[in-house]
C-alpha cells in the first residue's frame, strides 16, 4: 500500500530513473559518459578504444555479478560463455555470411542453453562445485576452439566481418554503451524483483532459503542461464568489433579479469563493477603503456587488489559508496538537528 | 586460594554474532562435584558449555578455572588445562576407527602408558566400545557413538567434565548405562558438570543445580530442594 | 572362523568392491591400458605409471588442503612453478661447475638437493599464503569461506605468475637431465634413467607420506581436522597450527612434483596450469578432499591423457579429459571414490 502511495507521489523524472534503476548520481555519470568521448582529449581514437573496451568489461561485470554477487556462484568458465556467443555469431557471419546484427541475437542461443545445461548438472551441488564445473566447461570450449580449426581457424584467428563498415570507434561506443544499459537495466529489474529477494536469500544461506519454501536450484538455474546468455550476447560484440577472434577469449584469465573488477566494485549491486571498469581498463591500459618493457606489470596489480580486497573489504567500491553516502545523510541530520534547535528558543 | 571453587563463571553475556544468548549467568563448581545444569529447550545451555570449552567467544563476563582466567583461550588451550567437553552433537571423527578416535581424545597426552592406562580404563567402564575397536565412528549406532564421545573425551584426563545431554535419543537401558558410567566417574574425582533434559533423573544424581531459562539463571540449590521447588515441580517434573 | 569361511567373505568383499564406481573405473583402466599396450607397445603403460605419480603428489596435496582447509585452491601449480624454479637454479650452476670439474657421487647426489631445496621453497611460500592470505582471511569471513577462499587464491595465483615473470622473465629454464646415465630398457621398453629415478622417488614419498597420515600425531591430527574441526578442537589440537602445517605439506608435495619434473617442463611462469588442471581433474574425478582417491584418480588421468594422445592426438589431451570427467559426473556427482571427508552436497 505504502509502495503504491508512494510510486503515485512520484514525478516523472523520478519514475525515469526508476525504470533505468539509476540514482541522479549515476544518471549524471552516464550522460558525461556519453558526451565524453566527444570532448578533447577524450575524442582520440585510442582513448575511446579503451572507452569500448572499458564499457564492455562493465557489461560484462554486470552479468558477471548477477551470478556471482547475488546467488554466490563465481562463473569460473564466465570468458567461455562469452567466447560461445562470440565464435557462433563469427562463425555464422563467415560460413553463411548472415548479418553480424543478427548473429549477435542467435549467439545468445548456444551460451544459454550450455549455461543451462550445466546449471542443471551442478547447481543442485554446493555452490563451489558448480564454479569448478563450469571451468571444466569452459576449458573443454576452450580446447574446441583451439582444435576445431576447420571451424574457428584455432589460434590463427577467424577473420569474420564487423559490425559497421568503420574503421572509427565512435560508434561503437554507443552500441556498447546501448548493450550495457540493457544488460544492466534488464538484469537491475530481475533483481530488484522478487525473483531477485529470492536470489539473494538463496546466496546468503541455501537451507534457510530452501526452508522458507523457496526452490533453490530452480532460482539458480535460472539465474545462472540468464548471466550466461548476455555473456553469450556481449560475445557477438566482442567478435564483430574486434573483427577476429582466437581461441583466448575462452581463456580462464580473461574470466579472472572480469572478476577482479566485479569484486573490486562491490559485489552485489551490478552497477559497483560497471563503474570502475573503465577506470580501471585506463588505469591498467595505462600503466601497461608506461612500463611497456615489463609485460604482466598491470596483471601483478589485479592479483595483489583482489587479495588485498578480498580480505580487508570485501564489499568493494560499492560499499564505501554506501558508506559514504551514509555519513553525508548522518551529517546533513546533524545539520537539521543542529539548525532546528537553533530556530526554536 | 584452597577454597576456591574449581570452575568460576561470573556475570558471562554469550552468543553468536549479533545474537546474544545468554545473559548475566555466574555459576560456580567445586572440586569433585556433580552439578547439573537444566532448562527448557534453547535456553541456551550448551551455549554456555560451548563458552566455558571455549568454542565459543564470550561477550563479557569473566570465566575461571583453577585460578586462571580462561574466557578468553582457545578451545585446544582450555582442553589442556584439564576440562573435556562432550557436544551434543558428539563431534567424532566419522572416518576413523574406535581406537583412533580414542587416541585423539589423547592428543594433548604424551605419556604413552598413561595412555594405555585411561585407555584400559575407558573400555572397563564401556565394554562394547573394546569390542567394536576396530569400527569406524561413522558406522556405529546413536548409543555406541554417545559412549565413544564420553570416552574420547575421558582420554585426557580431565579434571572438569562438561557433558551435554547425554542420554538424548538413548533407550532408558543406555541411559542408565551413560548414567552409572558418570557415577564412576564421579566416585573417582571427576568433578562433572551435567547438562540434561531427564531432569527427574538428573536431580536424584547430583549434588547440585541451577535452572537456565531464556539465557539467565532463574534458580539455584541443592539438587535435592530443587526438586521440591514449586516451579521446578511444575516446569519440568511435571507434577 | 574357519579359513573357507574368511576366504570367501574377503572373495566376496573383493566382488562388492568390483561393483562400486572406483572399482569399474579402476578395473576399466587396467583394461583400456592393456589393451593400448598391445596395440602400441608396452610404453603406455610405463608412461602412465610415471606420470601419474607425479601428478599423485600434486593431486594429493590440491586435496588435502581441500578437506582441511575447505580451500578450492587455483595457487596450486604456482607451487610446482615455483619447484621447478628453485630447482633448475640450484641445479644449474652446480651442474655448470661439476661440468668442468667432474666428481662422479656430487654428480648423483646434485639432484637430490635440488629437489631438497624446492620443497623446502615450497615449504616457506605455503607457510607464508597461510600467513599472510589466508589467515587474515579466516579470522573476516565465516559464512562464504569456501568461495572467497576461491577467489583469494585466483588472486594468489595471478600475482605469483605475474611477479615470477616480472622477475625472472618468460624463458624456458629447463635442462636436459638431471642424471646422466644410460637409458634403462625394462620389458623392452626404453625409458630415460631420470624418469625411472624420479617415478621411484614418487612412490617412496606417497608411501611416506602415506604412513604419516596413518599413524604419525600429526597426520592423525590433520585428518582429525578435516573430519570435525569442532572435534579437533575438543581434544585440544591447535586448528591454525595444523592448518599451517597442511598448506606447507601441500605446497611441498606441489613443489616436489615441480622439480622432479623439471627435465620435461621447463620452468617458466605459467608452467603450473597444466599440472593445476590435471590435479583438478583428478580430484573432481576422485571425490574432493579424498586424499586416497586423489592417489588412485592420478593414474587413470594420466592414462586418460597418454590415450588421448596416442589415439586422438597432440593438443586434445585437456579437452577430452575434462569431457570424460564431465561425463563421469553427470553420473556420479560425487565423484568415483566419494568424498571421504566432506560431502559436496548440499543436503
Ligand atoms: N551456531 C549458532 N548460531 C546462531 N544461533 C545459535 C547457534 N547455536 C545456537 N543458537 C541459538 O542460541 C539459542 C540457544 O541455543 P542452545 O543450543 O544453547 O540451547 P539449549 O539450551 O542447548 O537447547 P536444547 O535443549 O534444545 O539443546 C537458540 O535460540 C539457538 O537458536
Ligand atoms: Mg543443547
Amino acid at each position: 500500500m505504502a509502495e503504491v502511495i508512494e510510486r503515485a507521489r512520484m514525478n516523472g523524472f523520478k519514475k525515469a530513473l526508476d525504470v533505468l534503476c539509476l540514482t541522479p548520481l549515476g544518471l549524471l555519470c552516464l550522460v558525461l559518459l556519453a558526451v565524453l568521448p566527444l570532448v578533447p582529449p577524450f575524442n582520440q581514437e585510442y582513448l575511446i578504444r579503451w572507452m569500448v573496451v572499458g564499457l564492455f568489461m562493465a557489461a560484462q561485470a554486470v552479468a558477471f555479478d548477477f551470478t556471482g554477487g547475488y546467488i554466490n556462484i563465481v562463473n569460473f568458465g564466465f570468458a567461455a560463455f562469452v567466447g560461445l556467443g562470440a565464435y557462433t555469431s563469427a562463425i555464422l557471419s563467415v560460413k553463411l555470411g548472415l548479418s553480424p546484427w543478427i548473429g549477435m541475437f542467435i549467439g545468445i542461443f548456444p551460451a544459454a542453453l550450455v549455461g543451462f545445461l550445466t546449471g542443471v548438472l551442478t547447481l543442485r551441488l554446493r555452490g563451489i562445485f558448480a564454479a569448478v564445473m563450469a571451468w571444466f566447461i569452459g576449458l573443454a570450449f576452450w580446447g574446441l576452439a583451439t582444435k576445431l580449426v576447420f571451424l574457428t581457424e584455432g589460434p590463427l584467428g577467424l577473420n569474420c566481418p564487423t559490425l559497421l563498415q568503420t574503421s572509427s570507434n565512435l560508434p561503437y561506443f554507443y552500441i556498447i554503451l546501448v548493450m550495457f544499459m540493457i544488460s544492466y537495466v534488464v538484469l537491475k529489474r530481475i533483481v530488484r524483483s522478487n525473483m531477485g529477494l529470492a536470489f539473494t536469500a538463496i546466496g546468503q544461506n541455501m537451507e534457510a532459503a530452501r526452508t522458507s519454501g523457496i526452490n533453490p536450484t530452480r532460482y539458480r538455474i535460472i539465474n545462472f542461464t540468464l548471466s550466461c546468455a548476455f555473456a553469450g550476447w556481449l560475445g557477438g560484440f566482442y567478435a564483430h568489433y574486434y573483427g577476429i577472434l582466437m581461441p583466448d577469449v575462452m581463456h580462464t584469465s580473461k574470466t579472472i579479469e572480469v572478476l577482479v573488477v566485479v569484486y573490486i566494485g562491490g559485489r552485489a549491486s551490478l552497477w559497483g563493477g560497471a563503474a570502475i571498469a573503465i577506470p580501471f581498463v585506463f588505469a591498467m591500459e595505462m600503466v601497461r603503456s608506461v612500463f611497456s618493457n615489463y609485460p604482466g606489470l598491470n596483471l601483478i596489480f589485479y592479483g595483489l587488489f583482489l587479495i588485498v580486497i578480498m580480505i580487508y573489504y570485501p564489499g568493494g567500491v560499492a560499499q564505501f559508496y554506501a558508506f559514504l553516502t551514509e555519513r553525508f545523510k548522518a551529517s546533513r541530520l546533524v545539520r537539521l538537528a543542529v539548525g532546528n534547535r537553533l530556530d526554536s528558543p | 586460594m584452597e577454597n576456591r571453587p574449581l570452575l568460576e563463571v561470573e556475570n558471562l553475556d554469550s552468543g553468536y554474532g549479533f545474537l546474544q544468548v545468554l545473559w548475566d549467568v555466574s555459576l560456580t563448581v567445586d572440586r569433585g562435584e556433580y552439578v547439573c545444569l537444566v532448562g527448557p529447550n534453547g535456553a541456551g545451555k550448551s551455549t554456555f558449555l560451548k563458552s566455558v570449552a571455549g568454542l565459543v567467544s564470550p561477550m563479557g563476563g569473566r570465566v575461571e578455572f583453577k585460578g586462571n582466567v580462561i574466557s578468553r583461550l582457545p578451545g585446544n588451550k582450555i582442553c589442556r588445562l584439564g576440562i573435556s567437553y562432550i557436544s551434543e552433537e558428539l563431534n567424532l571423527f566419522m572416518g576413523m576407527s574406535v581406537q583412533e578416535n580414542l587416541a585423539m581424545g589423547a592428543f594433548t597426552v604424551d605419556d604413552k602408558s598413561k595412555i594405555l592406562e585411561t585407555q584400559d580404563f575407558v573400555f572397563e567402564l564401556f565394554p562394547v566400545l573394546k569390542e567394536r575397536r576396530k569400527q569406524f565412528a561413522g558406522t556405529m549406532s546413536g548409543g555406541e557413538r554417545k559412549m565413544l564421545a564420553l570416552g574420547r573425551g575421558l582420554m585426557s584426563s580431565p579434571v572438569l567434565l562438561l557433558v551435554d545431554e547425554p542420554s538424548l535419543g538413548l533407550a532408558p537401558q543406555m541411559t542408565a548405562t551413560v548414567f552409572r558410567a558418570l557415577d564412576v566417574l564421579k566416585e573417582k574425582g571427576v568433578t562433572i558438570l551435567l547438562v540434561e533434559q531427564n531432569v527427574t533423573r538428573t536431580l536424584q544424581v547430583t549434588d547440585r543445580g541451577y535452572v537456565l531459562e531464556k539465557g539467565k539463571i532463574i534458580l539455584k540449590g541443592d539438587s535435592k530442594d530443587l526438586s521440591q521447588d514449586k516451579h521446578v515441580r511444575k516446569a519440568y517434573l511435571g507434577i | 572362523m574357519t579359513m573357507e569361511k574368511s576366504q570367501s567373505l574377503q572373495l566376496d568383499q573383493v566382488i562388492k568392491g568390483l561393483k562400486s564406481p572406483a572399482g569399474i573405473t579402476i578395473a576399466l583402466s587396467i583394461v583400456a591400458a592393456v589393451a593400448a599396450s598391445i596395440d602400441n607397445g608396452f610404453y603406455v603403460i610405463v608412461n602412465t605409471i610415471v606420470t601419474g605419480g607425479m601428478w599423485a603428489l600434486v593431486a594429493m596435496g590440491l586435496a588435502l588442503v581441500f578437506g582441511v582447509m575447505n580451500i578450492v585452491s587455483f595457487v596450486h601449480g604456482e607451487f610446482f612453478m615455483i619447484g621447478s624454479l628453485t630447482a633448475y637454479f640450484t641445479f644449474t650452476p652446480f651442474s655448470d661447475y661439476l661440468m668442468d670439474n667432474p666428481h662422479p657421487v656430487a654428480e648423483a647426489l646434485l639432484p637430490i638437493l635440488a629437489m631438497l631445496a624446492s620443497v623446502i621453497a615450497g615449504i616457506v611460500v605455503g607457510i607464508l599464503c597461510e600467513l599472510i592470505v589466508f589467515r587474515p582471511l579466516r579470522k573476516r569471513t565465516r559464512e562464504q569461506w569456501v568461495m572467497n577462499s576461491f577467489v583469494i587464491t585466483l588472486g594468489l595465483s595471478t600475482f605469483i605468475i605475474n611477479s615470477s615473470q616480472f622477475v625472472f622473465g618468460t624463458d624456458f629454464r629447463g635442462i636436459v637431465s638431471y642424471w646422466d646415465y644410460p637409458t634403462l630398457s625394462i620389458f623392452g621398453v626404453y625409458i630415460s634413467f631420470d624418469r625411472f629415478l624420479v617415478f621411484i622417488l614418487a612412490m617412496l614419498v606417497l608411501g611416506l607420506f602415506w604412513l604419516f597420515m596413518k599413524s604419525s600425531k600429526f597426520g592423525r591430527a590433520i585428518r582429525a581436522v578435516s573430519q570435525d574441526e569442532t572435534g579437533a578442537r575438543m581434544v585440544g589440537i591447535n586448528i591454525n597450527g595444523i592448518q599451517t602445517l597442511t598448506m606447507a605439506l601441500s605446497s611441498a608435495l606441489a613443489a616436489l612434483a615441480g622439480a622432479c619434473l623439471l627435465f620435461m617442463y621447463p620452468a617458466y611462469p605459467t608452467v603450473g596450469l597444466g599440472p593445476l588442471y590435471n590435479s583438478w581433474f583428478i580430484v573432481i574425478l576422485a571425490g574432493m578432499g579424498n586424499v586416497v582417491g586423489a592417489a588412485v584418480g592420478a593414474f587413470v588421468v594420466a592414462l586418460l591423457q597418454v590415450l588421448t594422445t596416442i589415439y586422438i592426438g597432440e593438443g586434445w589431451d585437456y579437452t577430452i579429459p575434462a569431457a570424460c570427467i564431465i561425463l563421469v559426473l553427470i553420473i556420479r556427482p560425487s565423484g568415483i571414490f566419494g568424498s571421504g571427508v566432506r560431502g559436496i552436497l548440499d543436503q
